[in-house]
């Protein structure tokens, strides 16, 4: 047994710890990878329910026990306990969605012996109707549902309220029928609109002043008639700010009045909302009255909005669901979303969202047509009649109508703008706001900030790295290298911090001396480099072989200071003193001082180490023998480093600008504060951006969770993460093909 | 191994083609210096790396269109020197060199003169087989592509002539597109031996061009030294005496950064005139 022979608990020892560390490794690894996976799917399972169509579930059916004649109103309140049906009497319903049995019957206050004739419906967020009465005068009532927790148990009382009083208010002062009415009733003024008997509209302006102790109110009425150039007009409409008044008649024909001057309304514009030949059956205001979702024979529903042509709004189709094929019966916008639920005669319900071009569900709820359909307030039921007068209640579950691929990457043409676009809006400060949900402009402005910090971080630290490496003298790359490595240890919230609060206003402040800096530097560092040469032998012998560099950083910092002394000079001298308005007024490019340009120089600082210091490794493991068999060849040092050497480094010349912009693109803090944060569709240098991570960072803690909006965060940060995960896969595919490639030996 | 060396160094050669060869060639006749033709000539060649001094005043003329070998142990600075005939030395720190050495009457240290031109007139194969990541025609091409060279015409010509000069035509010729990473380390060595000639050098330097190879791959670099002998000035350094013996007509034994015996090959493994080269050559030390 020879000497050195290990005792056997030293071998069992040694192979113990062998194993225990290659068993470490694996776990230690296989844990990466574990939760990446993990992270990802839990992105996916948050984000997933989005996608989700709507499901209608079925609920109880029921005739009304004391059926009112024709129910001309149909609704349904918040908890879709307690229904309520008008009749052409006069006579509200309420009765228990469960079984139909009445809960409540109230006669509304009408002048004795008058017949409700019309009926007409406010904004769809606000439950209020106008009963037009066969005597020319209107009624304008609201139902309520007070809530009260008697036993802890939730108590529904509903009634009816009077909001302009419980005196009718005169339409057709002649006193005959009203064949259709419009009601659209905000905090100080209320409109009124009804077509008499004989086709003329009276439009009723109405404003309210609410008395100082708060319980009554008062108002002055004017009344003005039109008489329209427009037969058989059955839909009456008013929009929500006021300010136009829609007629239509069944063949689709329609006019648009302005009702900015209430008493000398305005046609302007003739349409047809439909084409040649098929029927309007059904038009309805979306919630916040302003889009039209109009009906027709064919079973398509279009939806039109006012876009303002010239100062004048101007009624355009936006966009056109055509999923049922029978005609559209009824509409009901849900009240706080801009989607709607649409029946159709052959007994069937469809669920849509306008802004996402979705329809979530088509289901049949009876056998016969669609008479009436109204949508509970918070969306998640519907009430339907049928023509036979039988009720159903359908369950709705629909949570993120808005999203579709289609909203979040195309562009969709919102309420209010004159074409389609690419928008990110998630709040505003306003009830009846759409959220707008585009991605696009997001995951552009993240390519834009990375493009701009890597059209400024790539050059630099490449070059800079190539110097370091293969002309550098040893000593001072020993300093150099380190010091760029530890600014990657900057915080990057002071970078960001600085970028906002300094250089934008900074740059800002001397931009022609930022542009004149991009000249002035490299042809002044050039221009030294020459004078250097130049001088004599024994002058330079001062300077070891590999330090000159260090000469150059007082002739950096002069050069900097000049093209910054001479910035306000060159704005005098062609910028008409101000470039930040030349720009704007001569050229038209809009100026925002926290822009790409301070992004770029703030965001590549930090990304430069990153990259430097890859590609500086990868350069100086160039074999040196591969160095020497092109010198021996006779090449120059420049042509050794560009056929030989750069070709030899790239596949880590390339990873290097690939984990930099894997860092560019998922770096937050420098763009939180540094960007500005505006979610603009743009390339130019002058603009901000908002990006996928900033924007998680700015809204994730205001948005409630599980939200569409929570949820489209979510997406945001699976895209990035798919982003990064593609970016990376891509570069390390390329990365082994260019080792394969150029690997030494 | 030495020991065989030590009793018959010029007749123990293995019976192989090569030696025949070189049998046949300097069969009979003895190599003169004196009546050389002088391609290289060393001026009391000083070098120091640092304050270490590496070359301690060489002089010698290497002949024109001959094989010299420099023999010598490990660090004695026969490395260094043949670096010096291209100014390798250059590239490394802190080296210091005095005393001429002339190329053709030109002192190839004049600071006047284009260092990548006197490369290119004194070729070098290192040790190491060392191909650029590239292919085995852009390898070859290499040196005519950084003398502004792009003529395709001009280029096949040339890679055809120098791989055939190489012996690595027949090899290579149906797979010139392939990386030339993908060759055996003799057939490495030999592309580079192509890539060095291709440009038509006066010298080529070998520095221990066969010590990272098999014995047949050896073989066939010693093949191809005999048979660029008549266009080329060679110096080869070998730490493999009967490399050394079997390749070269000169040859140089260096120890210690000193120019210890210079002569020809046979003479100076037969009758060595120096106690330190036949301390050597015998297998003293080394």
């Amino acid at each position: 047994m020879s000497a050195f022979e290990p005792s056997l608990s030293y071998r069992r020892w040694r192979h113990l710890k062998d194993r225990l560390a290659k068993h470490g490794v694996a776990i230690g690894g296989v844990g990466v990878i574990v939760a990446i996976t993990l992270i990802f799917f839990y992105l996916l399972l948050v984000v997933l329910p989005l996608f989700k169509p709507a499901e209608m579930e079925a609920g109880p059916s029921f005739s009304l026990t004391d059926a009112p004649q024709a129910i001309h109103y149909l609704t349904v309140d918040e908890y879709v306990e307690v229904g309520l049906a008008v009749d052409e009497a006069g006579r509200a319903l309420f009765f228990s969605t469960a079984d139909g049995h009445p809960l409540e019957r109230i006669d509304i206050e009408l002048p004795p012996g008058a017949r409700v004739t019309a009926l007409g419906k406010g904004d769809p967020a606000i439950e209020i109707l106008a009963l037009g009465l066969d005597n020319g005068q209107v009624v304008v009532v609201k139902p309520v549902y007070k809530i009260s927790y008697p036993d802890d148990r939730r108590h529904i009382t509903p009634t009816l309220e009077y909001p302009l009083g419980t005196d009718p208010i005169d339409l057709d002062e002649d006193g005959a029928p009203l064949r259709a009415v419009a009601l659209q009733m905000g905090e100080e003024q209320a409109t009124l609109a009804a077509v008499g008997e004989s086709g003329q509209v009276f439009v009723a302006n109405l404003a309210i002043e609410e008395s100082f102790l708060g319980e009554g109110f008062s108002f002055e009425q004017e009344n003005t008639v039109i008489e329209p150039d427009l037969d058989d007009i059955r839909y009456l409409l008013v929009s929500g700010p006021q300010t136009e008044l829609y007629l239509a008649n069944g063949d689709g024909n329609a006019l648009l009045y302005d009702l900015r001057d209430p008493t000398e309304p305005e046609l302007l514009q003739r349409l047809d909302l439909t084409p040649p030949g098929v029927r309007l059956t059904s038009l309805r205001f979306l919630t916040g009255s302003v889009s039209l979702m109009v009906g027709d024979s064919r079973g398509h529903i279009a939806q039109w909005f006012p876009v303002n042509e010239r100062g004048r709004p101007r009624l355009v189709h936006v966009r056109e669901f055509a999923e049922q094929d029978a005609a559209i019966t009824d509409i009901a916008p849900e009240h706080g979303r801009r989607g709607f639920v649409a029946a159709d005669a052959k007994g069937r319900l469809g669920v849509y969202y306008t802004t996402s071009e979705r329809l979530l569900a088509l289901a049949p709820v009876t056998d016969v047509p669609v008479a009436k359909v109204a949508v509970s307030p918070r969306a998640d039921a519907a009430l339907v009649l049928d023509a036979q007068g039988r009720l159903h209640v359908f369950r709705i579950h629909n949570e993120h109508p808005e999203i579709s691929f289609k909203s979040l990457w195309g562009k969709v043409w919102y309420e209010g703008y004159s074409e389609p676009a690419h928008l990110w809006q998630s709040s505003a400060a306003t009830t009846d706001f759409e959220p707008k949900f585009s991605l696009t402009p997001l995951a552009l402005g993240t390519l834009k900030a990375a493009f701009y910090a890597m059209l400024v971080a790539v050059p630099l630290a490449i070059m800079g790295a190539i110097y370091t490496a293969y002309f550098m003298s040893p000593g001072l790359r020993r300093v150099v290298k380190p010091t760029i490595e530890i600014m990657e240890a900057l915080p990057t919230v002071i970078l960001g911090f600085l970028a906002g609060l300094w250089l934008a206003p900074y740059v800002e402040a001397h931009l022609p001396g930022i542009f004149a800096s991009l000249l002035i530097l490299p042809a002044g560092v050039l221009l030294f480099a020459y004078l250097w040469q130049r001088l004599p032998r024994t002058l330079r012998a001062h300077v070891p072989d590999g330090w000159e560099p260090l000469l150059l950083l007082p002739v950096l910092a002069a050069l900097t200071a000049l093209a910054m002394w001479l910035s306000y000079p060159m704005e005098e001298l062609f910028f008409e003193g101000d470039m930040r308005n030349w720009l704007a007024n001569d050229l038209g490019i809009p100026f925002d001082q926290r822009n790409a340009i301070v992004v770029g120089l703030a965001m590549g600082f930090a990304v430069i180490p990153t990259i430097f210091s890859i590609t500086e490794d990868a350069i100086f493991q160039v074999p040196k023998h591969l160095t020497f068999g092109s010198l021996a060849l006779g090449a120059t040092p420049w042509q050794t480093l560009t056929r030989v050497v750069i070709l030899t480094a790239s596949p880590g010349i390339f990873s290097a600008v690939m984990i930099g912009l894997g860092r560019a693109v998922g770096e937050t803090m420098i763009v939180l504060m540094a960007t500005g944060n505006t979610p603009v569709m743009d390339w130019s240098p002058f603009q901000g951006m908002r990006t996928l991570s900033a924007n998680i960072a700015v809204e994730m803690p205001e948005s409630e969770v599980d939200s569409t909006h929570y949820r489209v965060l979510f997406l945001a940060a699976l895209v990035l993460f798919l982003f990064t995960f593609a970016v990376n896969t891509a570069a390390e595919m390329v990365r082994q093909r260019l080792r394969k490639k150029y690997s030494s030996l | 191994m030495n020991d065989e060396t030590a009793n018959k160094p010029t007749l123990d050669r293995p019976a192989t083609h090569a030696i025949d060869i070189a049998n046949l060639q300097r069969g009979g006749e003895r190599m003169d210096l004196a009546q050389e033709d002088i391609a290289l000539k060393v001026e009391n060649l000083r070098l120091w790396y640092g304050e270490k001094q590496a070359l301690k005043g060489i002089d010698m003329d290497i002949p024109r269109t001959r094989v010299t070998a420099f023999i010598g142990p490990s660090g004695c600075g026969k490395s260094t020197l043949l670096r010096c005939f291209n100014r390798m030395n250059d590239l490394v720190d802190n080296v210091r060199i005095e005393g001429r050495i002339l190329l053709d009457d030109r002192d190839i240290y004049d600071p006047a003169l284009d260092v990548a031109e006197l490369r290119r007139r004194v070729g070098m194969v290192f040790q190491k087989p060392n191909p650029f990541p590239k292919s085995i025609y852009e390898n070859v091409a290499y040196g005519l592509r950084i003398q502004g060279i792009n003529d395709r015409r001009i280029l096949d010509e040339v890679v055809e002539k120098s791989l055939r000069r190489a012996a690595l035509w027949d090899e290579v010729k149906d797979r010139l597109q392939d990386n030339a990473l993908g060759l055996s380390g003799g057939q490495q060595q030999r592309l580079v031996i192509a890539r060095a000639v291709a440009v038509e050098p006066e010298v080529l330097l070998l520095d221990e061009p066969a010590s990272a190879l098999d014995p047949i791959s050896t073989l066939k670099i010693e093949e191809l030294i005999y048979e660029l002998k008549s266009n080329y000035t060679i110096v080869i350094v070998t730490h493999n005496m009967q490399q050394a013996a079997r390749v070269s007509d000169y040859t140089a034994f260096m120890y210690m950064g000193e120019l210890i015996e210079f002569g020809d090959t046979d003479g100076l493994f037969t009758n060595p005139k120096k106690k330190q080269t036949e301390d050597y050559i015998t297998g003293r030390y080394g």
